[in-house]
């Protein structure tokens, strides 16, 4: 069995990679695709310090991701909502995305201190409606949020950084260079997270964490304190979930109600599961092949559809993201990367 | 304030109805179903194919030409297919998940898959605007300072007693007697005779088609739309968890108290200009009730961390 969803796998790969690089424009589509394979894969790594290494069930990663982009946002100049009101001052980007995480770790907070005692699914349901909450309310106050007018002209404090060389390279090559950057940025601090969480597993720290996945009534007899370390390992999810959220609507250079909706969490998700639940680098693979079929899912679906609109290769994407979370979970729950030991199937 | 207190009622019976299937289903099997809300889906999607007119310009589906069918018989149809496909569900993903020792964790994210995977099924079979049942327009009446149609005063009608003879159902019938059995203990269930598995697969096709009729129901008081299970969903979650999930008449009554609330939230003064809103107070209070008593109003204590 485990063979066959092998090969099956590698075949659709393949199939996307030659539908993929059949179009024009690669490199162009190359730095589209691994920027937000980058961008996803750093949400992913978020829910994985969630999901695999402490088992708590998070459904509303997009809530993270928004809260974090939202105030990095609008701590930095910008122009917000229907109006176009234009705010020229504001903090330094650096000091603007500290914010950002520190935001994204307090609603951690908030919500796993009321949520973390109780059982799995209960969390489920409890951060799907707090990500409800967080879109509901984005859109209705419009005077902070500009709502579904969104926020635009923020991107130039990041992009008043980017070196030389990178405009240089990309202007010879025929690529966005803003993007560049943002990708280039992104991967770094996938390397620097990566990095950092490596040691923290390792430690007795990421231990205990462990442990309270496998048994925290365990844990709970050994001195520990369970729900303080499950509200350590929320905030720090949180945390890494809102950067990348900074990451996202910098590569979007525009941020609006609709950019952090629930199918945000779920694509998360789904490149989570498909790299590897527990692993320390699956979420970023599985988030480059899950790009990779999206891509070629388009391409395929522009062959049965002749000229299809958005709604449709919408669906076809999320046909592929709802069969791909539930054949792995069900076929290979472990990912490519994940070991199978450590998995939570028969968590009660 | 006053006014919504009949859109309350009506927003509260489908909450109410898909809260008590969503919760017999989660007491009889552990699971905690987001597929819910696509069942709720096929239910009106399939009533919608089943009754407008073939040459009707509401097309919902582009490429097949809808029957035409008596809207009662569309109703009874559809209601039957939903329990059909609940119950292939269960023979086909559910069972063998179960035989293989699947944790409710991995279930909950197959479902949650499975959610995904059927909503753009029938986006892709529909057209993204919404479209109404082919039922002629009513103006609304007051009955007794409640102002509702007089088709959605029979739907509330209809959807009571049908909340009643779920009751009944439960209370008095050999097989729901079974399903509260099982709903307790599997094993003790398993050791007095009764047949576990095939009590799963009736509470399968018994809560699917009741999911189904309260898609009904939602297209006759709004309309049918490819995603109108998800809108629906988190209520329905909230009204159960309000209730005390895997009870029965707890869920009816969270169901009604949530859809009440959220109609007459809109008539408060801070909520002036902030309609989008309105389902965050439920959602809000559901968390709060999570909080301060886990088991809903009507759950028995357990532990639940």
């Amino acid at each position: 069995m485990k063979k066959l969803t092998n090969i099956l796998f590698f075949i659709i790969l393949i199939i996307s990679f030659i539908f993929l690089f059949n179009n024009s424009g690669g490199p162009r589509i190359f730095i589209n695709l691994m920027t937000f394979a980058g961008i996803y894969g750093l949400a992913a790594i978020g829910i994985n310090v969630h999901f695999g290494w402490t088992g708590l069930l998070n459904f509303g990663h997009a809530a993270f991701m928004g809260i974090g982009a939202y105030t990095t946002v609008l701590l930095i100049p910008h122009t917000l909502g229907r109006e176009g009101d234009v705010i020229t001052t504001g903090l330094p980007l650096s000091l603007a995305i500290i914010c950002g995480l520190l935001a994204s770790a307090l609603l951690g907070l908030l919500l796993g201190l009321p949520t973390l005692r109780l059982r799995g699914d209960y969390l489920a349901i409890v951060t799907i409606a707090a990500a409800e909450i967080f879109r509901l309310l984005v859109r209705d106050f419009e005077d902070l949020t500009g709502g579904v007018y969104g926020i635009i002209l923020f991107s130039d404090a990041l992009q008043d950084h980017r070196p030389e060389i990178i405009t240089e390279f990309s202007r010879t090559n025929g690529i966005p260079a803003a993007q560049v950057w943002v990708g280039m940025l992104t991967l770094l601090s996938i390397l620097i997270v990566l990095t950092i969480l490596s040691r923290l597993k390792r430690s007795p720290w990421g231990r205990a964490l462990r442990a309270v996945r496998e048994d925290e009534d365990a844990v709970r007899a050994l001195g520990k304190n369970a729900v303080w370390l499950k509200l350590q390992s929320f905030m720090l999810g949180a945390a890494i979930g809102g950067l990348s959220g900074i990451f996202l609507v910098f590569n979007y250079g525009t941020v609006q109600a609709s950019t952090f909706v629930p199918v945000l969490t779920f694509y998360v998700w789904a490149a989570l599961i498909l790299g590897g639940v527990g692993s320390l680098s699956g979420p970023v693979l599985g988030a480059v092949i899950f790009w990779v079929i999206i891509a070629g899912t388009d391409s395929i679906t522009r062959i049965i559809f002749e000229s299809p609109d958005g709604q449709q290769l919408a669906g076809v994407r999320f046909v592929i993201v709802g069969l791909l979370i539930m054949l792995f979970m069900i076929f290979r729950p472990s990912g490519i990367l994940g070991k199978k030991e450590e998995l939570l199937l028969d968590v009660k | 304030m006053i006014e919504q207190l009949g859109n309350g009622l009506l927003l509260g019976v489908i909450i109410a109805l898909g809260s008590v299937a969503l919760s017999l289903l989660y007491g009889v099997t552990r699971i905690v179903n987001f597929a819910h809300g696509e069942i709720i889906a096929f239910g009106a999607i399939m009533a919608l194919f089943f009754s407008s007119s073939p040459e009707s310009s509401l097309l919902y589906f582009d490429r097949f030409n809808p029957l035409g069918i008596n809207f009662l018989t569309s109703i009874i149809l559809s209601t039957i297919l939903c329990g059909i496909f609940g119950g292939l569900l269960e023979l086909v993903l559910f069972r063998p998940l179960r035989k293989n020792n699947f944790g409710n964790i991995a279930v909950l994210v197959v479902t949650i898959g499975l959610s995904i995977f059927l909503r753009h099924v029938y986006l892709l079979f529909a057209s993204a605007k919404p479209s109404s049942f082919p039922l002629e327009l009513q103006r609304r009446v007051d009955y007794y300072g409640v102002q509702l149609t007089p088709r959605n005063l029979q739907v509330l009608i209809v959807g009571f007693v049908v909340m009643v003879l779920v009751g009944l159902f439960l209370s008095y019938t050999k097989t729901g007697k079974a399903m509260r059995a099982v709903r307790d203990s599997t094993e003790l269930a398993n050791v007095s005779g009764i047949n576990s598995d095939f009590i799963i697969l009736v509470t399968w096709i018994f809560s699917s088609m009741l999911a189904g009729f309260t898609g009904v129901i939602q297209g006759v008081i709004n309309n049918v739309r490819w995603n109108m299970g998800f809108l629906i969903l988190l209520l329905i979650f909230a009204g159960t968890v309000l209730g005390g999930i895997g009870t029965s008449f707890g869920a009816m009554f969270g169901g009604f108290v949530i859809g009440i609330l959220v109609q007459l939230s809109v008539g408060l003064e801070f909520m002036d200009g902030h309609t989008e809103a309105k389902n965050a107070i439920a959602l809000a209070l559901m968390i709060i009730i999570l909080l301060v008593r886990p088991q809903g109003i009507f759950g028995k204590k357990e532990r639940v961390s």
